[in-house]
């Protein structure tokens, strides 16, 4: 225990009873709970800055309840929630999935459950009486129901980002070393940054399972937990009240809907960069003296650790720390130059070796998109939201991070003492913003920014949260500031029941935001056979063209098989497709050599991504698929329930030049019928 | 050191050589699955930070400025403790297998054996203190009363 060592610190009061001991001094006494609110400690006028103290602790008095049945009461609600969730997954059919995703498949119960868990947590949280493990029990309750239950109601795991991580563990372990982009071309960025990459490698062959698709549906379960001690101490840094820690963490869950916790360097790279976070925030604050580099060698070293694992891991991540730490540096207390500094040479000393290919090849465009804030903030085509369920379940998602956002600030500008004393945190949730003018990172910076404001913005949204939160006044002598007038009780009861609602609206929220567009990442087991069955059969130098590469096990083997998406192709050439789809194609698929083959796969999870993103429609996409069925150049290799594979005859078919020619009025007269249709 | 230190110490080694052993189970055994999950999340991260933990508790740690409770900072230092148990185990799996395969040497068995050889001479290395202040150093504060 650090002994408090400045008049301010030996001054302020004790939110925690039950953890605090004998107090020492008078000044150092805890509040008494059943005495109400307190009155302002004398000493705390003696702070230098004539500071008022913000108490946290005015909590309902205590009752003696504490131990027998009442000890286990806050347990009812949990496993009451618990119950549901077990219930609700009995008795969810995800075959159907509709435009709204998981949200109209979920069984009532789970909304039911996940409402008696919020509000057992939040009247948990905010009685004193109850030991801190409660509402750890219950974020781990919601971390369950959040993250766990897609894993146990899926029998496939979700998301085409993951199957592509999937993909190039299974390209390591196959190549058995890194490779360049004359190998692999594009995909080499991966062995540029292959620490996550590799460690999957080791565990899948340690694990003796076949892929990591044998386990990465649990990887959001596994990298939220991975989250949850770095976010603890990052927060009981700045307060020992236990209602703020937890309350902020609960809203650090529930706002992180952006996916980012899917089987991905990222998730991993993000705990990891919450862990620097925590340690420098915790041991490098200045104290002053020789005892301020006391064990700083050490400590070096774990954070040098640390960061060379987020450096070899993850492109973006060590930017985001080093803009952290530099914000950091503004605050006097942490002003000290050697995490940045560490964090900065470590990274470019990475880049400027083994990522210097692809970052040599990508400089022109990075330096291009620099200051382009629109089109760094602009989500790209492709990503629009198209539909009653995608436009609807996007609002909760931007309600849902508006609301976080707001609460955060409504929280600074209540809590001035706080904001005062968590002003590194403040800077840290603001660090990421310039990251808007350097890149577009593929369209995805918005979201990877809120991702890395959310840590600081959710502790100051339980800020905003916390009923009657008082500011003592500085003493009598000092005159500084007045104590705040008290409450009244209508006050205190909107000021309990609103945030109740605000919680529970944030939480239940959540799902929509996260599991909204789950028709759209859920590949069905026949999909992935389908689909598992081309790569199968197809020998070396095949291609294998698709819609788009929202479909399982897209980039199985793509060191020896080529792919093209057509969608991300020029829209002249996607118009000439839509209007001759079997000429069109099999003119782009003939370029592949022998033995290779030319493959057309067109799955159901092409069909809701085109669909649900404004691309193509589904009936355009089905007169594709029948041109290409009803066209000689190619032939069905395998069909069922979730899609159909064809493959490009090597030998042009007598009569195909007049087959194609009608396809193409055809073609044309449909594609103008469908406009007709789309008019009315 | 207390015969329960002794077995403190030696327990991740000991989940390193358990985990090494589980991998003569069959292939996707929960039992295998157990002893080598539970070693790569934990096991190399609690020897390093037991390794350290003397002269990483020589500097203070910064906690809220309104704190008094004694168990309040020892529970954020067993809190850091296991936080860095669990991220630096999940540092040297990851640094350990970069290097393997890009010196094309990977294959997933030197990967745990390095990393038991790791915790185990990690356990029995003599723990890290911090050295002293310089004598005739001030450990005032600038500006302190003190």
């Amino acid at each position: 225990m650090r002994p408090p060592t400045t008049p301010r610190e030996r001054a302020a009061p004790d939110p925690a009873p039950e953890s605090s001991p004998a107090p020492a001094t008078p000044d150092e006494a805890a509040p008494d709970r059943a005495s109400g609110p307190r009155a302002p400690a004398s000493s705390e006028s003696s702070s230098p800055a004539h500071e008022p103290v913000t108490d946290l602790s005015d909590l309902p008095p205590v009752w003696s309840g504490r131990h027998g049945p009442a000890a286990v009461l806050p347990g009812v609600p949990l496993l009451a929630a618990l119950a549901l969730w077990v219930y609700a997954v009995r008795h969810t059919d995800v075959s159907r999935l509709d435009d709204f995703g998981l949200v109209t498949a979920l069984h009532p119960a789970f909304w039911a459950g996940l409402a008696v868990l919020t509000a057992g947590f939040w009247f948990t949280v905010r009685d004193p009486r109850r030991p801190g493990g409660w509402a750890a029990a219950y974020v781990l309750g919601l971390l369950v129901m959040e993250r766990a239950t897609q894993a146990v109601l899926y029998p496939t795991p979700l998301y085409a980002w993951a199957w592509k991580h999937d993909g190039v563990v299974d390209h390591l372990l196959t190549a058995g070393g890194l490779q360049t982009a004359d190998q692999v071309g594009d995909m080499a960025v991966y062995d540029q940054w292959p620490g996550f990459f590799a460690a999957q490698a080791a565990l899948v062959r340690l694990l003796g399972v076949e892929s990591t698709a044998m386990y990465m549906a649990w990887w959001p379960l596994v990298s939220s937990l991975m989250l949850l001690l770095p976010l603890l101490l990052i927060y009981r840094t700045f307060t020992e009240d236990r209602r703020l820690v937890w309350t902020g963490v609960w809203l650090f869950y529930v706002g992180n809907w952006v996916g980012q916790d899917y089987f991905s360097p990222q998730a991993v790279a993000f705990a990891l960069h919450l862990g620097v976070l925590a340690v420098v925030l915790r041991r490098y604050g200045r104290s002053g003296g020789a005892q301020g580099r006391q064990g700083q060698a050490v400590w070096t070293v774990v954070l040098s650790v640390l960061v060379v694992a987020i450096v070899i891991s993850h492109q973006l991540t060590p930017g985001m720390l080093a803009a952290s730490l530099l914000a950091l540096c503004l605050v006097r207390r942490y002003r000290g130059w050697v995490p940045p500094v560490t964090t900065v040479v470590i990274f470019l000393a990475w880049c400027l070796t083994a990522a210097l290919p692809f970052l040599s090849a990508a400089l022109p465009d990075m330096i291009r998109s620099v200051g382009d804030i629109g089109g760094n903030v602009a989500t790209g085509y492709g990503a629009t939201p198209t539909g009653t369920g995608a436009v609807a379940t996007s609002w909760a998602a931007r309600l849902l991070s508006g609301t976080v956002l707001l609460l955060a600030v409504a929280g600074m500008w209540r809590q001035r003492v706080l904001r005062h004393r968590a002003m590194p945190l403040l800077l840290i949730s603001a660090a990421p913003l310039p990251m808007f003018v350097a890149s577009s990172y593929g369209s995805e910076m918005i979201f990877r920014v809120l991702l890395f404001m959310l840590p600081g913005a959710a502790f100051f949204a339980a800020a905003a949260l916390l009923p009657e939160v008082r500011t003592l006044a500085t003493g009598p002598g000092e005159g500084t500031r007045t104590p705040a007038p008290a409450r009244g009780a209508l006050r205190r009861g909107i000021g309990t029941g609103g945030p109740l609602l605000v919680l529970l609206a944030g939480t239940l929220a959540f799902v929509p935001s996260y599991s909204g567009k789950d028709r759209i990442n859920y590949f069905p087991p026949e999909e992935v056979a389908l689909v598992q069955r081309l790569f199968d059969e197809a020998p070396e130098g095949s291609a294998v063209v698709a819609a788009n590469r929202n479909y399982p096990l897209a980039y199985e083997s793509y060191g020896t098989i080529g792919h093209y998406w057509f969608l991300e192709d020029d829209r002249r050439h996607v118009d000439e497709i839509v209007r001759r789809p079997a000429a069109t194609l099999a003119r782009d698929m003939t370029g592949v050599e022998h033995p290779g083959r030319a493959y057309f796969l067109l799955t159901q999870g092409q069909f809701a991504n085109s669909e649900m993103n404004g691309q193509l429609t589904g009936e355009q996409l089905n007169r594709i698929r029948e041109s290409v069925a009803a066209s000689p150049r190619f032939r069905l290799v395998a069909q069922n329930g979730a899609g159909a594979v064809y493959e490009l005859r090597r030998e042009r078919p007598e009569g195909t030049e007049r087959a194609e020619g009608g396809e193409a009025t055809e073609g044309v007269e449909g594609a103008e019928g469908a406009e007709r249709g789309a008019e009315r | 050191m207390t015969p329960q230190d002794f077995v403190v110490r030696m327990l991740p080694p000991f989940g390193g050589w358990l985990a090494l052993a589980a991998l003569a189970l069959p292939g996707g055994s929960p039992l295998r699955g157990a002893a080598v999950a539970a070693f790569l999340a934990a096991g190399p991260g609690a020897a390093l930070v037991g390794l350290c933990g003397p002269a990483l508790r020589a500097r203070p740690a910064r906690g809220p400025v309104e704190s008094h409770g004694a168990d309040f900072a020892r529970r954020s230092d067993l809190l850091e403790r296991m936080m860095l148990g669990v991220l630096l185990s999940v540092c040297a799996v990851m640094t350990v297998a970069t290097v393997l395969i890009a010196t094309h040497t990977f294959s997933a068995w030197r990967v745990l054996l390095a990393l038991t050889l790791l915790t185990t001479l990690a356990a029995f290395c003599p723990r890290l203190r911090a050295s002293p202040p310089a004598p005739g150093t001030s450990t005032t504060r600038k500006g302190s009363a003190l």
